[in-house]
């Protein structure tokens, strides 16, 4: 009885949840048709050059930010007009020589510094320069030469205070990998969907870019949580001011490799999520801030609670099919299991169950979501590989780094940022 | 009405679009299935009467003719394997489910004999099995029936019928007698002698009378002699 009641009443959470992802990429899918979305899409190259000073923050990133460097070098736009201040957050292992590469560069800026954590490290980038855009360029991010000019169409408005571009995963390899690159395809049609509304919440590591003056009045990066790039989007969003998207501007960069790589990231962005927003942003949660507060925000909080339910559903529905077949033919040829799939019978009385047809619109829609990412920023993704692995892998590994996030929280443990 | 709330509105609808377009394609998918019985019904009234034909037209012909026995055996697994999708889709307390498997049982029952009297008269080398299950308390009952369906797809000469072992029918029950099965299913009388408890396919397989596993080809040779 006891057994029960409790799968009866996580099958009604299920149900639940799998409506509210519905109604979720609904909303995202009708917001992303509305005409603030297509304006903002259809936006051409700005005419103005403000001058621009591109941060990279470097800690131990000697296998990429060679790639890095030089690719924002080709950034085409005026050269006077265009800097690149790169910060050695006290590397240990021969980033400082990657960088003396580029000393004597005319846009070159080297800072050295000892190991204070990344927002320090975009905070001296930021007293180094005058430029009237700083922006921030991950080591291990690769910029496309128009990237930089495409996205400052964004301040051209001028209640923006921060702009970003598409991210989208560089060569991807293996399942993990393809699996992020279908996750990073749809955060672009996310992205641009919430931009369009105000409602984003981080402005990305990777690449985004800053106005100065706005800056000055907010204050400069602080330690976040972990997360300085999220915090910096919600001081922006409790002042009032607007961060903006131009999905056809473009950068790759680096996916994790293997799963406690993913693991560790994706622990540092949820609890730093959840840190932000219930500890030190929680005024954010409420209609005054529009969409963000009574919407997405709050949808970020369920998130994680709503996947664990329902991937613990699924894995026990299907998990239970499985070993029951797996039982009943054990002993019995393979060859015939398959001859017996030829059967119109077993199709036509196949068990088909709301809930997993519910799963199928969730993954159509994901599907149909990661479509529009890649179309909207020409990103070099194959949907047609990573598609499966993101609808295969992302409910099997999702719910655990939301699981020790969440353990994270309450238990008050803080881990290390790699 | 701001822009936001308008689609929030709109996605709702299509939330509960989505929800009621889902729900009517189940409902509709069951209401075939059910759709389905109706049909299997029909059947089970034509073979019924076919059969006691069949019987009356071939005991005046020779074995030569006889061949193997009725030709029912194709249409009786074809409607067994559809009441097996219905009673798994529909419950096995299901009145209309429970009605079929009777009429099922019946016809079953009657191939059984008319087979036996032909293997008889004919010397056929055909391997009946009556297997008897039941779906309460009964673990391996779903493993036995599986490895059974695979002996027969296998083997053509091997016949199996399968009784629910708790259904209320009174030729059923009268069988039951007369092989003296107990209520410990999954029971098999395989070529006249009883077992019960299943294991695995392999320990199922040794129960058969040596010889009398024969695959197609070899099978469809001994007919054609």
């Amino acid at each position: 009885m006891w057994y029960n009641a409790r799968l009866m009443s996580s099958e009604l959470f299920a149900y639940l949840f799998i409506f509210l992802g519905i109604f979720f990429e609904s909303f995202m899918l009708v917001t992303f048709l509305s005409w603030p979305a297509r304006t903002a899409r259809d936006r051409s190259v700005s005419t103005k050059t403000p001058s621009v000073a591109l941060i990279i923050p470097c800690y131990n990133e000697e296998a990429t930010a060679k790639l890095s460097i030089e690719s924002a070098l080709r950034t085409e736009y005026p050269k006077d007009k265009f800097e690149l201040i790169l910060v050695d957050d006290g590397s240990t292992d021969r980033t400082r020589d990657i960088m003396e590469e580029f000393r004597g560069h005319p846009q070159v800026k080297i800072i050295f510094q000892k190991n204070g954590g990344k927002h320090t490290a975009l905070n001296a980038g930021i007293a180094a320069s005058n430029a009237e855009i700083v922006g921030c360029l991950d080591a291990d991010t690769i910029l496309e030469p128009d990237a930089v000019h495409r996205t400052l169409v964004c301040f051209d408005k001028p209640n923006v205070a921060a702009a970003m571009s598409a991210i989208s995963i560089r060569k991807p390899r293996g399942f993990l990998q393809r699996m992020q690159s279908a996750e990073y395809t749809m955060a672009i049609f996310f992205r641009h969907a919430l931009c369009s509304i105000n409602a984003i919440f981080v402005t990305p590591g990777p690449f985004s870019l800053y106005r100065r003056s706005t800056l000055e009045k907010v204050g400069g990066f602080v330690y976040g949580q972990q997360t300085e790039d999220m915090e910096m989007a919600l001081r922006l969003q409790r002042a009032g001011y607007e961060i903006d998207n131009i999905p056809g501007a473009h950068v790759t960069t680096h996916a994790m490799d293997t799963l406690p790589k993913l693991m560790r990231q994706r622990m540092r962005w949820s609890s730093g999520f959840f840190r932000n927003v219930l500890f030190d942003y929680s005024d954010l949660l409420s209609f005054k801030h529009g969409p963000l507060g009574f919407l997405i925000l709050p949808f970020g909080l369920i998130a994680p609670l709503a996947i664990l339910t329902v991937s613990a559903f699924t894995v026990y529905r299907v998990g239970s099919a499985v070993a029951h077949a797996y039982l009943l033919r054990q002993g019995v040829p393979m060859t015939w299991h398959m001859a017996s799939l030829s059967s119109l019978h077993m199709w036509f009385y196949a068990p088909v169950s709301i809930f997993g047809l519910l799963g199928i619109v969730v993954g159509v829609l994901s599907i149909t979501m990661m479509i529009i990412g890649k179309r909207l920023s020409n990103a070099p993704t194959n949907i047609f590989f990573d598609a499966p692995c993101y609808l295969l892998l992302y409910g099997f590994v999702a719910p655990v780094w939301y699981l020790f996030a969440t353990a994270d929280v309450i238990t008050g443990t803080r881990r290390g940022w790699r | 009405m701001s822009l936001v709330v308008r689609n929030i509105l709109i996605a709702l609808c299509i939330t509960a679009a989505i929800g009621a377009s889902v729900i009517y394609a189940v409902n509709y998918l069951n209401s075939l299935r059910v759709q389905d019985l109706t049909s299997i019904q029909e059947k089970l009234s034509v073979d019924t009467l076919s059969l006691e034909t069949q019987i009356s037209l071939l005991e005046s012909a020779p074995c030569s003719v006889i061949g193997s026995g009725t030709d029912l055996t194709s249409e009786l697994d074809d409607l067994g394997d559809r009441l097996s999708y219905t009673e798994n889709q529909l419950g096995s307390s299901d009145p209309q489910v429970i009605l079929l498997k009777q009429q099922y049982s019946l016809l079953e029952i009657r191939d059984y004999l008319v087979t036996q009297e032909f293997a008889k008269s004919c010397n056929t080398k055909q391997v009946t099995v009556l297997y008897f299950y039941s779906n309460n308390d009964c673990a391996s009952c779903d493993k036995a029936g599986y490895a059974l369906s695979y002996l027969h797809d296998t083997y053509p000469n091997v016949r199996v019928y399968s009784f629910d072992y708790d259904l209320d029918l009174g030729a059923q029950k009268t069988l039951i007698s007369i092989e003296k099965i107990a209520d410990t299913p999954p029971a098999f009388v395989i070529a006249g002698k009883t077992w019960y408890g299943f294991t695995d396919l392999a320990t199922l397989e040794k129960e058969f009378p040596k010889g009398s596993l024969i695959a197609s080809t070899t099978a469809a040779t001994s007919t054609k002699k």
